[in-house]
């Protein structure tokens, strides 16, 4: 039992990273309708930029996000305006194929800088652990789901709250709609890029002083974020947020009962499913 | 003798009931008009009669058999195909593949297929336009070319959605001219328009859709007096 | 006025029409490609055909579904993997040469794509794409874990291959490179005759309508499903092939290298770089990418640049260039995918035909 909440909780707090990459996909899918196959590539690049600042710089990872995630703003708005802009209106694969191919830019620009080795960020509280009734919860997974969900309320408060928050949701829904209301699409799409791939950098930041860091680290990432989306329903970012959660205690409980190799079998199969019988996600109906 | 016959045919949407209740024949040989206003159901009721939807109630029956469920490609097998109110050419191939690709339902070899495909042209008179790219005709020859690759499948009931929407009145002749003349060759035709005058000059039997329901049926000449149909619809038009 | 190469379709299909010249050609250039192996000493150019050969071979399997049929599976992996697992299975562990082995891998690829095809095709665009991803890392993770079968991580490492023989003559003892390269060039040649076939065929114009509006191919009298699953089968089958011929050729095999996302991009790259839905696209973007990558991981290039003065060789920038150039090669792939479907969304034989018939008309 004890093991069950222990996986349950640790679960938990994994997916809310897992759903920062998820939103981050799912608004650059809603805005644009593209999936980004370089979105784990961005988190990556999150990753290095973070282990870079700590080994050069001494900043801690927690600390450092202030820095990472305002430069991948900015790298994902300029990978919007000079190179997704002109796929818009391609077909889809051409579009995939895209992402695919800056995707292997990035992780193999970063190899011949980094090397393809493991990097290790190991900060003083890489392994310890706070205990609560038994059950012993990894610090930085605690910290990273505090900043997680600050993110996240954030995010909301922007998207419901303010005149670009609300342009990007009207972009999202009708994009030809919204050019008529006189939004400027171009202009959304590139702030959604860039928060896309912000948050995924984020996401990096915040698991890397407990995941190993190498060169080709985002494809798996990648396909989390594809199964996310799916689940939540793709543009829906109540659904990124619930599925990502979702996917983080699947992974984790998965993990125990059917050993930890089996694990993504277990999410991708569940991934199937829900393509083949909720194609428009676990949430039902609504796309947006 | 009826080629089509419509029982009872319903589909919902939700709770949107697209088509309800509608039933009607339609004569070998004969031209029957589908009119209605917008969002009567009628594209909604060739889905269901060629096999996009399946109807939630009621019969399709196509020359004396049971349609419901069957796919599109077997309705065309058995002699029934429809064109799009859309036009959906295959852009990247030429006019007379795409219209090859109508004639292989009949024959496996190529060399027929593009016999056949010329020859249909020829009907639409598009045999000088072969060599181009679908994706490059002007939308009153896309038209045109929907015809032609309907009609090369060889159909005994040709479902047309709309065939002149869009066009001008020069076209708009030429497309009435076409329907006639396929009406010579045998080919039952059912044809949804919304212009009433070009529906008058070809159809033989009219049925009114409104919000789903038949709302009448009959010669030309009855549906322009129908009290009922001239409230509905055509007392905006006529 | 719309471009004159979107008026005469040429790029896509070149039909018929003056047919001696060309195949003419075509043998002659069979023909010096079957003489190489004589006049040519070096392994390594060999290899690099061979490398071809296989890449020709994927390519143009993907072609046929992805080109053709317009369903981009960026889940080939899966079809390469079992493949080259069912014959190094079979090898190392049944002895069973791997000319028998290959077969009983095209056997077990059927059987998968038959499935696959059953869950994905009714998924259409983007979800397609995801799916197929998903499927093939099913294998990935399922290879990883089998140990017993596969042992997992680690590995297939197969040194030694039984002689060929016919009757007690021994044809080939597979100590050089010379059995290979036959075998891959008579594959290679094999495929792009099959895809020449399912052009000029019913069946080839049947996958393009499919690929150009499946609704509207549903309505003329196509079973959309079928047409897929037929597609799937014949891509999968050469893939197969492609993966089994690999697997020997290079005698080791890891679920990494046969079964990763990876491999199935590769596989899509080589055949949207060269122009997809036309016959010779593969085949140059396998030529153009084989060429790019082996002069990447070789350093030819580094040395080329080191040779021509443009670095020096013990400054830091040459040092390294040559210590990591030779590991970015996938580099490679990156940019000309970016570069392609930016600038010549044809591919190159698109571009170069486009640009011919410009200089044409003057
Ligand atoms: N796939 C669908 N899902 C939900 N509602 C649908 C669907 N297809 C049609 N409808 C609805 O069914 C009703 C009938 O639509 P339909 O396209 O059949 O009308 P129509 O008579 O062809 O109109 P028009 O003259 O504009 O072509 C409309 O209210 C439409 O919104
Ligand atoms: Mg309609």
């Amino acid at each position: 039992m004890s093991i069950f909440v222990q996986s349950l909780i640790s679960g938990i707090l994994i997916g809310g990273v897992y759903a920062l990459i998820g939103i981050g996909l799912t608004i650059i899918f809603g805005v644009m309708r593209v999936i980004n196959f370089a979105h784990g590539d961005l988190l990556m690049l999150g990753m290095y930029a973070t282990y870079f600042l700590f080994t050069q710089f001494h900043i801690d990872p927690f600390v450092s996000i202030v820095i990472t995630m305002p430069l991948m703003f900015l790298y994902g708005a300029f990978l919007q305006r000079f190179f997704i802009n002109r796929v818009l209106d391609a077909l889809p694969q051409n579009q995939i194929l895209l992402t695919i191919g800056l995707g292997l830019i990035m992780s193999n620009t970063v190899m011949l800088a980094f090397t393809s080795d493991y990097k290790i960020l190991s900060t003083r509280y890489s392994s310890s652990s706070v205990s609560l009734h038994g059950i012993s919860i990894s610090l930085p997974l605690l910290v990273s789901f505090a900043i997680t969900t600050v993110i996240t309320i954030a995010l909301y408060w922007f998207l419901l709250k303010t005149d670009t928050g609300q342009a990007i949701r009207a972009t999202a829904q009708d994009r030809e709609a919204a050019r008529l209301m006189g939004i400027n699409v171009k202009r959304m799409s590139i702030i959604a890029f860039g928060l896309g791939s912000a948050l995924a950098a984020t996401a990096g930041a915040l698991i890397s002083p407990t995941y190993y860091i190498f060169p080709q680290v985002g494809s798996s990432f990648t396909l989390k974020a594809f199964v996310i989306t799916v689940l939540g329903g793709m543009g829906s970012v109540i659904g990124a947020t619930l599925g990502g959660i979702l996917i983080g205690v699947a992974e984790s409980i998965g993990g125990v009962y059917f050993g930890s190799g089996w694990k993504e079998v277990v999410v991708f199969v569940l991934f199937l499913l829900v393509l083949l019988f909720r194609p428009s996600g676990l949430l039902g109906k609504s796309r947006t | 003798m009826a080629i089509l016959e419509i029982r009872h045919v319903s589909k919902f949407f939700g709770g949107l009931a697209a088509n309800s209740d509608v039933s009607f024949e339609v004569e070998e040989g004969s031209i029957v008009g589908l009119i209605g206003p917008n969002g009567a159901g009628k594209t909604t009721l060739f889905n269901c009669i060629t096999g996009y939807y399946a109807p939630s109630k009621g019969d399709v029956v196509f020359r004396g058999l049971r349609m419901n469920g069957l796919q599109p490609d077997k309705v065309c097998r058995l002699g029934m195909v429809r064109t799009w109110q859309k036009v959906r050419p295959l852009t990247n191939l030429s006019v007379l593949e795409n219209v090859m690709v109508g004639a292989l339902c009949r024959t496996n070899s190529l060399f027929e297929a593009r016999r056949m495909a010329q020859e249909q042209l020829r009907v639409v008179r598009l045999d000088q336009k072969g060599a181009l790219l679908a994706g490059a005709l002007p939308i009153g020859e896309r038209k045109k070319l929907e015809v032609a690759r309907a009609l090369a499948t060889r159909p005994k009931l040709l479902l047309l959605d709309e065939v002149m929407g869009g066009l001008n009145p020069a076209e708009s002749e030429e497309l009435i001219q076409l329907i006639l003349e396929i009406r010579k060759k045998g080919i039952t035709q059912m044809v949804i328009e919304h212009d009433m005058k070009a529906i008058m000059r070809m159809s033989q039997n009219i049925v009114v859709l409104n919000s789903g329901e038949k709302l009448a049926e009959g010669a030309p000449e009855e549906i322009v007096s129908n009290p009922r149909v001239i409230e509905a619809y055509l007392g905006a038009e006529v | 006025m719309p471009s004159p190469s979107f008026i005469r379709r040429k790029w896509i299909t070149s039909a018929g029409g003056k047919r001696v010249i060309p195949l003419l050609l075509l043998a002659s250039g069979v023909a010096l490609l079957a003489l190489i192996p004589l006049s040519v000493q070096s392994t390594y150019a060999l290899h690099i055909m061979i490398l071809t050969f296989v890449s020709i071979i994927m390519g143009s399997a993907w072609n046929i579904l992805g080109g053709y049929t317009g369903q981009y599976s960026v889940g080939h992996a899966a079809y390469f993997g079992v493949g080259a697992y069912t014959t190094m299975i079979l090898l190392q562990f049944r002895h069973i040469a791997p000319w028998y082995g290959m077969w009983a891998g095209v056997g077990a690829t059927i059987v998968t794509a038959l499935i696959i095809g059953s869950i994905c095709f009714r998924l259409r665009g983007p979800y397609f794409v995801l799916a197929s991803i998903a499927v093939a890392e099913i294998f990935r993770v399922t290879a990883l874990n089998l140990k017993d079968l596969t042992n997992g991580a680690e590995g297939i490492l197969v040194t030694e291959l039984p002689p060929l023989k016919f009757g007690d003559t021994v044809i080939t003892d597979f100590t050089t490179k010379v059995p290979f390269f036959y075998t891959g060039l008579i594959t290679a040649l094999f495929v792009i005759f099959v895809t020449r076939g399912v052009q000029h065929s019913k069946l080839g114009y049947y996958f393009q309508a499919i690929r150009e509006d499946q609704d509207a191919a549903h309505s003329l009298g196509i079973n959309p499903a079928l047409y897929k699953n037929i597609a799937l089968v014949i891509s999968a089958v050469f893939t197969s092939v492609a993966g089994s011929l690999y697997a020997v050729y290079v005698g080791f095999i890891d679920p990494g290298t046969v079964f990763s996302l990876d491999v199935s991009v590769q596989i899509v790259t080589i055949a949207i770089i060269g122009g997809i839905g036309t016959i010779l696209g593969p085949v140059i973007g396998a030529i153009v990418l084989v060429t790019l990558s082996e002069a990447l991981r070789s350093n030819a290039l580094t040395n080329a640049l080191i040779h021509a003065g443009l670095v020096n060789a013990d400054s830091r920038v040459g040092v390294f260039l040559k210590e990591n150039l030779s590991h970015a090669h996938i580099l490679i792939y990156g940019i000309l995918v970016v570069i392609v479907i930016l600038f010549m969304p044809q591919g190159l034989l698109g571009f170069a035909r486009r640009i011919v018939t410009r200089k044409r008309k003057g």
